[in-house]
């Protein structure tokens, strides 16, 4: 070993990083993105948890004395941040809308929830306990128990400061997501994220390599037009995702058991048209490449958006307020959606369209911008 | 086979700009039908850049230029030309057979018209044996036989060749020239670079291209003629110093 030889590699391996920009850029801009990325992204409790309360509550009249509304106390101790609260007073509309989809949960509280805690804290023999009803879409297990917490946490508030202690159940009534587990959570999420991430990898440094050893000069001197090129692609890629997707489905239904509620057609044409995306997502980064492992280089700003946006891992309730536009700037969110909307609550197309919708519009907002850096590399 | 223009090519102060550095200079070149036109010169004399602008890969940044009677861009004139470029251009995770079933496609090719073209084409670049072996695995002569042969497989009448025999052996190349003198023969016009000097004298008409300009253009025997010299390698450097001489008297 000699002291010089090694310096020479060191400088000359310094030299090679310093000189290509992108290498400089990767090396320092990439833990400053994975950092703050997953520092926001994992710092925030779950938030704006859209919840309807339906308060049936009687209240309680003593003998001589002032009827209490026992309810409106937890009511107002309730996290506000946690919960965005809507007050309803018809029950069966309530549920119309976490059946639909724009609320989490109903939180009832019975006509006679009041009576019922006063009575109990009097006399412990009483036959009937307060009882507060969760019916909500226990479908996404992290929304499910900050609600609970929620809820558990503003009635022990309010037991501490009234200082008494009726006991009060709460009972849970899903509508969605009955003995939903995590998995079950997480499954239809991976599927849209594994074809997200494999598509667009595979077609970057598929068209890389296009680009570097001169077969997409060769193609585009021929009659093929830079629209075939990416239509060609397309149907390629997302034959491919509907393959990857039926593999998957096939191990998580067999090996893992998880819950599958609706028609996975639904959840596989939502996972075709962002494998469809995807490529021309991948065409599109390949222009900013010119040797294949630049490519890899831009691996992790494909990955960790999604990972971290998409609602793969975590409901977007629980990404900061002002991170979820972002959310809906990627196009894996909505497959995400719709994949969970189908397996999980067995919804169909009349409800999860516009999440069909949002990814069609990707799709050729892309195709249409990987068409036109052919077409720009041409001039 | 092929349609009724008299020159294949014309340029009219043909201008390619990448920035500040000027690829090809207010040229302008005239090749005949059925002609084979060589262009020599060092690399970064804009030959590529030539090409790629006449194939229709990269716009001009000024000036005219017609292809096969057809001012271009067109695509009209795409199914009449091939093009074989020098990163060879074929897939290398695909069989010899498939980049060759791949490229005919493409021009609409079929059946047994395919079947026969391929046949007759492998053949020919002598790489009957590795019909079905995956091109990585090729050497790097092989890849630009393959290359040529996936040019020719749609009967161009154009053909464009961007170094075609780089890494060729000697015995092969003079079949290669002995091919596109068939070629010639059924009326095909051939544009190629080379950097082989020798070779060039089979060309019809050579033209020595310096900083994006053709400097000399001429048979290959009137050229070595006029500089008073035997080999085309001297005959580049005569009017490589003449054309600079005259730059610095024109500055």
């Amino acid at each position: 070993m000699k002291f010089y030889r090694i310096m020479a590699v060191s400088r000359r391996v310094f030299r090679d990083v310093a000189n290509d920009k992108r290498s400089l850029a990767m090396l320092f801009l990439a833990p400053i993105f994975a950092m703050c990325i997953f520092g926001v992204a994992f710092s925030g409790d779950v938030e704006g948890v859209n919840v309807i309360i339906v308060n049936q509550d009687q209240g309680f009249t003593p003998p001589l004395g002032e009827t209490t509304y026992f309810s409106t106390d937890i009511i107002s101790n309730l996290n506000t941040s946690t919960l965005n609260i809507q007050n309803m007073s018809n029950v069966d509309e309530a549920r119309q809308k976490v059946e639909n989809g724009q609320s989490s949960a109903v939180i009832i509280f019975p006509e006679d929830f009041s009576k019922n805690a006063a009575l109990k804290s009097q006399n412990q023999s009483y036959p009937n306990s307060a009882e507060i009803i969760i019916e909500g879409d226990d479908s996404v297990t992290n929304i499910k128990n900050a609600i609970q917490k929620t809820v558990n946490q503003a009635l022990s508030d309010t037991l501490t400061s009234k200082g008494f202690t009726p006991a009060i159940k709460i009972t849970s009534n899903p509508i969605y997501g009955e003995d939903a587990d995590f998995i079950d959570f997480f499954v239809p999420g991976i599927l849209a994220f594994v074809v997200y991430l494999l598509t667009t990898i595979l077609t970057l440094i598929n068209f890389v390599g296009e680009r570097s050893n001169g077969t997409l000069e060769r193609v585009l001197a021929s009659p093929v037009t830079e629209g075939e090129v990416v239509t060609g692609y397309a149907i390629t890629f997302g034959t491919f995702g509907i393959i990857q997707v039926s593999l998957l489905l096939a191990i998580a239904i067999l090996v893992f058991n998880i819950l599958v509620v609706g028609n996975v057609l639904y959840a596989f044409i939502a996972v075709a048209i962002l494998a469809i995306t995807c490529q021309a997502l991948g065409i599109l980064l390949s222009s900013l490449a010119k040797r294949p492992e630049q490519a890899i280089q831009f691996f992790p700003f494909v990955i960790l958006p999604a990972f971290l946006l998409s609602g793969v891992f975590w409901p977007i309730q629980a990404i900061p307020y002002w991170l979820r536009p972002f959310s809906y700037m990627i196009p894996p969110t909505y497959a995400v959606e719709a994949c969970r909307a189908v397996m999980l609550k067995g919804w169909g197309p009349d409800k999860i369209w516009p999440d069909y919708l949002a990814l069609i519009f990707f799709a050729l907002l892309f195709m249409g911008l990987a068409v036109w850096t052919l077409k720009r590399g041409k001039k | 086979m092929t349609s009724n223009y008299e020159y294949a090519i014309t340029t009219d102060n043909l201008t390619k700009k990448f920035g500040d550095f000027t690829a090809v200079n207010n040229l302008n070149l005239e090749v005949k039908k059925s002609e084979i036109f060589g262009l020599l010169g060092p690399n970064g004399a804009g030959k590529t850049t030539l090409i790629k602008m006449l194939t229709g890969i990269n716009g001009s940044t000024s000036g005219d230029a017609q292809v096969l009677g057809k001012k271009i861009p067109d695509r009209n004139i795409a199914s009449k030309i091939g093009y074989m470029p020098q990163e060879t251009g074929v897939y290398l995770s695909l069989t010899v057979e498939q980049n060759m079933k791949f490229y005919g496609r493409i021009f609409n090719l079929s059946g047994q018209k395919m079947e026969r073209k391929i046949d007759e084409l492998l053949k020919f670049v002598d790489l009957e044996d590795w019909r079905y072996a995956m091109v990585e695995n090729l050497s790097g002569g092989m890849k630009h036989r393959l290359s040529l042969a996936c040019t020719l497989i749609h009967e161009p009448e154009l053909l464009f060749l961007d170094e075609p025999t780089v890494g060729v052996d000697p015995e092969l190349r003079v079949s290669f020239w002995n091919y596109f003198q068939q070629l010639k023969e059924k009326g095909v016009t051939i544009l190629l670079t080379t950097h082989y000097m020798d070779e060039a004298r089979h060309c019809d008409r050579i033209g020595f291209m310096q900083r994006g300009r053709i400097i000399a253009e001429d048979k290959p025997a009137t050229l070595m003629e006029i500089s008073g010299n035997d080999s085309l390698e001297d005959a580049f450097l005569f009017f490589s110093k003449k054309d600079e001489i005259q730059g610095n008297e024109v500055a």
